[in-house]
């Protein structure tokens, strides 16, 4: 294409459109950012009015998150030894005491291990189901794939009530395995999605090759597919991940206790006497902030993520 | 327009599958207006209508 | 797939042979390996499925097990299509799902528009714009009630500043002119990126010719663009509207995160009324019935967009 184009936009149409998109991208981000900031605020100064941009930064937020604090009365403070640690110190300057570890720690590894499980599952078995249907002839494929599709669209509420009574009959309410399980149903179907499209890109040639060469199926799967498969493999991957990782529905339905994932709790962090902003942010910030680094790293593939892999580009 | 009624007549994928997304569109319009309570009590079995139609005509030839 | 070299003579060779050479036949595998897939959904998602057209035309209560269940025929169905209360969170479904379409079309189609004007730096603040879109909508929800709060919520203070009304006059939420409006305002933000992105994927799918052509035929830019760019991203439009409205015809995490349906019911949509009747109420056959009614709508939605996915991969 010459620089004379038609098609190519001038100087003045770019800076206009630069202009715009950069505002909009500032007033998007803006949210985010205060949350973030936030997280850094004490709790005075979060609720303050105006709104403070200038602040004077504190981890008062983040110890709130992963303890839990009894309030104490000023004789009892004073008998108490000097503080040994930093948040302790900060802790103490709000008359209160540390009493515990918060479950937010351990909600958050719930997270992590539900997202991975359910993960892991869903791409063993999606890059399988994706490659069968993208090499083989089944029958009824397309009703099939269709049918895959259909049950990601499904409202989580309706399908919650059976799942509820089965989970309850078989004992699998709030367990992890029933989490990464359902999850795994959830997300198989854009693994599967997904999946097809990378490895239909795959040219048939070389699996052809490698099976004239005396291979077996299963090893030209894996020894010639598999590596030529291997980024859309991973971004396959995060997508499943930021899905059970998002989640909400299912786990506010169906778990309580030792299954439960962050979104759930996330909202439930109270402080002592009134809304406490400040934890809350640094809650939502830890749990927001790993999405955001991978959306990043999948930019070039998002498009792809998000219509189930129908438009490319 | 008489082109879509002999579609219909000889089983075609493409007139098919537009009547019954209409059936569904219709469906759902139904389903959420705020006008008539009637519309509303009629809308689920006009998109289910549709959707089996929609699933059944998706076999035809095109 | 047929008509490859290699498949021809796998057809050619007997059957026997084959599995000798080759361990498993083709047709093993490809059931070896979709069957677990298969497995899995048909176990939590058909069954579950079939579960609960049966519980809907039963009058279970899933909090009262040993009460003997009676099968009432359609009754649920009937209760549920004649039932105010419900058709009004139709409406409150309505309200979300069509403004904040209009809302998404509208701002995710001129920033893609302006972003495909390929200014310097373009892809970096793409890329922020994209951010809100992957984020769990629970805790975005959360976060926004903060602020939205009145008196120190930053919204309301943004929106004191430029109308110069009082900040502690409106609450987003606690209104009930205002918080169907929150709710819309909140979804926006989130999912505009989202008909952006796919907008962005139509612009860039239209060749350049067609515009060159249009050029020499002395076509105006105004009429290029009604012509030219506007039937040509339609598709993709269509595919970003369908799959919006579905997202929304089923929104849940977000608005409960938000207002949880209130103030009232005002902004009670179908799957927090939904939840009510089933998991509050425990009227679990006539929830199901309920979810019946959504299940179909967004299966008959879904082979729409099912439809309008491979008229957009055809391109």
């Amino acid at each position: 294409m010459s620089s004379f184009s038609v098609t190519e936009p001038s100087n003045g149409q770019k800076w206009f459109a630069g202009i715009l998109v950069v505002l909009y991208a500032l007033i998007t981000i803006m949210p985010l950012a205060w949350i973030m900031m936030t997280g850094f605020k004490t709790p005075p100064d979060s609720i303050s009015y105006p709104p403070k941009v200038i602040f004077e930064p504190s981890l008062e937020g983040y110890v709130n998150l992963f303890t839990t604090r009894t309030r104490v009365g000023q004789e009892a403070l004073d008998a108490l030894p000097p503080p040994e640690t930093w948040y302790e110190e900060i802790v103490r300057e709000r008359d209160m005491v540390i009493a515990g570890p918060s479950k937010f720690g351990e909600r958050f590894l719930n997270s992590v291990i539900i997202g991975f499980g359910s993960t892991f599952l869903s791409i063993v078995l999606g890059t399988l189901a994706a490659y069968a249907f993208s090499r083989f002839k089944i029958p009824l494929a397309d009703d099939l794939l269709f049918f895959i599709l259909s049950t990601r669209m499904m409202p989580p509420i309706a399908v919650a009530i059976p799942i509820f009574l089965m989970y309850r009959n078989l004992g699998l309410s709030d367990t992890h395995l029933g989490m990464i399980l359902l999850y795994t149903a959830v997300n198989i179907s854009l693994a599967v999605w997904l999946l097809k499209g990378f490895i239909d890109e795959i040219p048939r040639e070389y699996e052809e090759a490698a099976l004239i060469d005396g291979y077996t199926r299963f090893q030209a799967f894996y020894k010639v597919v598999l590596p030529q498969a291997a980024t859309g493999i991973a971004s396959t991957a995060i997508f499943c991940l930021i899905f059970s990782w998002n989640e909400y529905a299912f786990a506010v339905l169906l778990t309580s206790g030792t299954a439960q994932t962050a979104p759930p709790f996330i909202p439930t962090i109270i402080g002592v006497g009134g809304l406490d902003w400040p934890a809350v942010a640094a809650g939502a910030t830890i749990f927001l902030l790993p999405v955001m680094v991978f959306t990043i790293l999948l930019r070039k593939h998002l498009l792809r993520g998000i219509t189930f892999g129908a438009v490319r580009k | 327009m008489s082109q879509f009624f002999t579609g219909l007549m000889r089983l075609k994928r493409g007139p098919w599958e537009m009547l019954a997304t209409i059936l569904i569109g219709l469906g759902v319009f139904m389903l959420m207006q705020p006008f008539f309570l009637w519309a509303y009590t009629y809308s689920f079995i006009t998109t289910l209508i549709g959707t089996v139609m929609f699933i059944i005509v998706s076999h035809f030839k095109d | 797939m047929s008509d490859t070299p290699l498949t021809k003579a796998a057809e050619a060779t007997p059957p026997t042979v084959a599995r000798k050479i080759r361990g498993l036949s083709d047709r093993a595998i490809a059931w070896i390996f979709v069957g677990p897939t298969i497995f899995l959904l048909l176990a939590i998602n058909i069954f579950p499925l079939i579960w609960t057209i049966n519980l809907s035309f039963t009058n279970y209560r899933a909090n009262r097990t040993n009460r003997a269940v009676e099968y009432i025929g359609t009754r649920n169905y009937e209760r549920i299509l004649n039932d105010s209360d419900i058709w009004l969170s139709m409406q409150a479904t309505a309200h979300f799902l069509i403004w904040t379409i209009i809302f998404q079309v509208l701002i995710g189609f001129t920033l893609a528009w302006l972003i495909n004007r390929k200014f310097k730096g373009n892809d970096l603040w793409t890329t922020i714009i994209v951010l809100p879109m992957m984020l769990s909508p629970a805790v975005v929800g959360n976060f926004w009630t903060f602020l939205y709060q009145p008196q120190i919520g930053l919204f309301n203070y943004v929106i004191a500043f430029f109308t110069g009304a009082d900040p502690s006059s409106f609450q987003m939420l606690g209104s009930v002119d205002l918080a169907p409006w929150s709710i819309v305002i909140v979804d926006t933000w989130m999912w505009t990126p989202f008909v952006m992105l796919i907008c962005l994927a139509g612009l860039r799918s239209i060749p350049d010719y067609i515009y060159e052509a249009a050029e020499v035929d002395r076509a105006s830019k105004l009429r290029q663009f009604f012509t030219i760019t506007i039937p040509m991203v339609l598709p993709f439009l269509m595919l970003a509207v369908l799959f919006r409205g579905i997202e929304n015809f089923k929104m849940f995490d977000l608005v409960v995160q938000l207002t949880g349906g209130g103030p009232g019911s005002t902004t009670e949509v179908a799957s927090i009324n939904l939840k009510r009747e089933a998991f509050e109420k425990w009227r679990t056959g006539y929830a199901s019935a309920f979810a019946i009614i959504l299940f179909v709508t967004v299966f008959g939605l879904a082979s729409i967009y099912v439809k309008a996915l491979n008229k957009v991969k055809e391109r």
